[in-house]
């Protein structure tokens, strides 16, 4: 459990965060500049805080009003920064092992060859990080970070120099890390997409304030917290119940999926990006998308020159469509539409909890 | 005829100690101005490295004129080092090795100052998140990274003090076997009558040095980079 009270005045604002992370995993999610790699180099002890203290289960790692500041190589917390800053004259090898060698072997809850292959580092072992792929240097950056076994792994937007197939690759073992490493985790990101792979359990942070904490579902839709995400390509969710491998229920209504591994009956979210639903007004024919569901039109927002259509499923949506389609199609507040998916733009969340 | 006479040996000797030792004696202070001025940002920063750099643009018989007045047996310093350890600088050949680094070490650290500034400063602070202790980061990733500039710095300073000749004439003066380094001799034998030929052979042993360093300075940096 990590417990901050942080106070730090930056150039343009204050950071003033106050909250407890009790989750395996907790997200830390913000538009850029909102004070979250400030908040990790807190943490990991990189910077200061003006005021207040952080802890971590029994330890005290920073308390203003008692003197204690311990320093980062004191702190154990595993420190994943965005570039992956592998160090340039150590092989893969010996910039795993970094941090390792520092550890008393007691302390060593790792062995070395594990690690190596669950992150599948092998092969690459003695090669320099300037022969290593973008996402081969982010797991060296991730073993290394894992190899000094930390009390507490903080990663800050560790797939956002990725691209997409990249990031597909990547999340597969930060997965394994949660699940079978156990090591607890606090993950950065813009994208709450990548966030909802990982954990439901979510800290909204915006010009260095919470704005909320607590379950992504049930504060998405507050107004506060919607702009936020809206600003990065609305992700919309939904609570789905899964009935085959590739096809999940929603109020009635069946959506097609890509395969996911959880056995039917399970009760998961998915998410869908506000540009990836198309809006029609009959059901079509003849269309290679599977999935259809009737809605009903609830508003209809522009703002800086994007369109969100909301729509009713049985719960909020939003499509973004262009100002033309708006025209085109005649949208009005009430009237009924089919909205379309396609299956591959659905993204498996977590479990309902 | 090819082979130095007993004379030239000693001073090629002599010169090759100078350097080397000034070399020695500068290295940990250029490594840790040169880290300061780096990464360092404080008040009068330019006026410590406007005082680092003063040497490079002061005509070295100043130079030398101030380490004398400064060290000289009735210099303020000179004084205290001879009555309370009978040591003398002046008129020594550890004062030929103080003047060399003195005028060498503006170019010693210039280039480790570079060499430092070069290394991303997010590596060290990844370090320490790693476990390593602010020294323990240094050496291990800032300094090993800034390893071919602070080489370079060293043989240029090295270069230097074998050229170095106004600081260490008013300085140490120009004593046979104690202070008469390769400049030092070939002045002498050019001011003999005779010494033409003598000073010839020194000039060209003076430009085998000098070349020498240069390249082993470039060749060691490539090798270091890769």
């Amino acid at each position: 459990m990590l417990t901050l009270c942080v106070h730090r005045q930056l150039a343009e604002f204050t950071l003033q965060i106050d909250v407890t992370c009790t989750y395996p995993v907790t997200a830390i999610f913000g538009p850029s500049g909102c004070g979250k790699t400030t908040l990790l180099n807190l943490i990991s002890g990189l910077l200061r805080p003006d005021s207040g203290q952080i802890n971590i289960d029994d330890t005290i790692l920073f308390h203003a009003e008692k003197g204690i500041d311990l320093p980062p190589e004191k702190r154990r917390i595993g420190h994943v920064f965005q570039d992956d800053l592998l160090f340039p004259h150590l092989n893969v090898r010996q910039n795993l092992l970094y941090g390792y060698q520092f550890l008393a072997p007691s302390e060593r809850k790792f062995h070395p060859d594990a690690i190596i292959d669950l992150l599948e580092l092998n092969t690459l072992l003695d090669r320099l990080p300037n022969l290593l792929s973008g996402g081969e240097r982010q797991r060296v950056a991730l073993g290394r970070a894992i190899l000094t076994s930390p009390r507490l792994l903080i990663l800050d937007e560790p797939l956002t120099a990725l691209d997409q197939e990249l990031k597909d690759r990547i999340m597969p073992y930060l997965r394994h890390i949660r699940t079978d490493l156990g090591i607890p985790m606090l993950y950065v990101s813009h994208a709450i997409g990548e966030i909802l792979q990982l954990t439901g359990q979510v800290i909204v942070l915006n010009r260095g304030q919470v704005l909320a904490h607590g379950d992504f579902f049930s504060i998405a839709h507050q107004p506060k917290i919607l702009p936020l995400i809206e600003a990065h390509g609305f992700e919309n969710v939904l609570p789905v119940e899964v009935i085959a491998p590739n096809r999940v229920q929603y109020n009635n209504q069946t959506l097609h999926i890509p395969p996911c591994d959880r056995t039917s009956g399970t009760h998961i979210f998915i998410g869908i990006r506000a540009n990836d639903i198309i809006l029609c007004r009959q059901r079509p024919a003849g269309l290679s998308i599977r999935n259809a569901l009737s809605a009903q039109v609830l508003d209809i927002v522009e703002t800086q020159g994007r369109s969100l259509v909301y729509i009713d499923v049985g719960k909020r949506l939003a499509a973004e469509v262009t100002p033309e389609a708006i025209e085109e199609l005649a949208l009005k507040i009430g009237d009924p539409v089919i909205c379309l998916i396609k299956t591959h733009a659905i993204r498996i969340g977590p479990d309902v909890s | 005829m090819i082979f130095p006479t007993p004379e030239e040996y000693t001073v090629l000797v002599l010169s090759l100690k100078v350097g080397l030792l000034c070399v020695v004696i500068s290295l940990p202070f250029a490594v840790l101005l040169g880290w300061v001025l780096a990464r360092k940002n404080f008040r009068g920063k330019l006026i410590l490295d406007g005082l680092c750099h003063l040497p490079l643009v002061l005509p070295p018989v100043v130079v030398g004129y101030l380490l004398l007045l400064l060290l000289g047996r009735r210099g303020f310093l000179g004084q205290i080092l001879n009555d309370w350890f009978g040591l003398q600088i002046a008129f020594t050949w550890r004062g030929a090795v103080l003047a060399a680094a003195v005028v060498g070490f503006p170019l010693m650290l210039r280039a480790v100052r570079l060499a430092i500034e070069s290394v991303d400063p997010r590596l060290e602070r990844a370090a320490r998140t790693l476990g390593a202790n602010p020294l323990r980061a240094f050496f291990s990733i800032t300094l090993r990274l800034a390893a071919p500039g602070v080489l370079v710095g060293s043989l240029l300073a090295f270069a230097r003090s074998l050229g170095e000749f106004g600081a260490t004439i008013t300085f140490v003066s120009n004593i046979a076997g104690e202070t008469r380094t390769l400049p030092l001799a070939i002045f002498t034998y050019i001011n003999q009558p005779d010494g033409e030929a003598a000073a010839a052979r020194l000039v060209l042993l003076s430009i085998i040095l000098s070349l020498g360093a240069l390249i082993a300075s470039e060749a060691i940096a490539r090798k270091m980079k890769t």
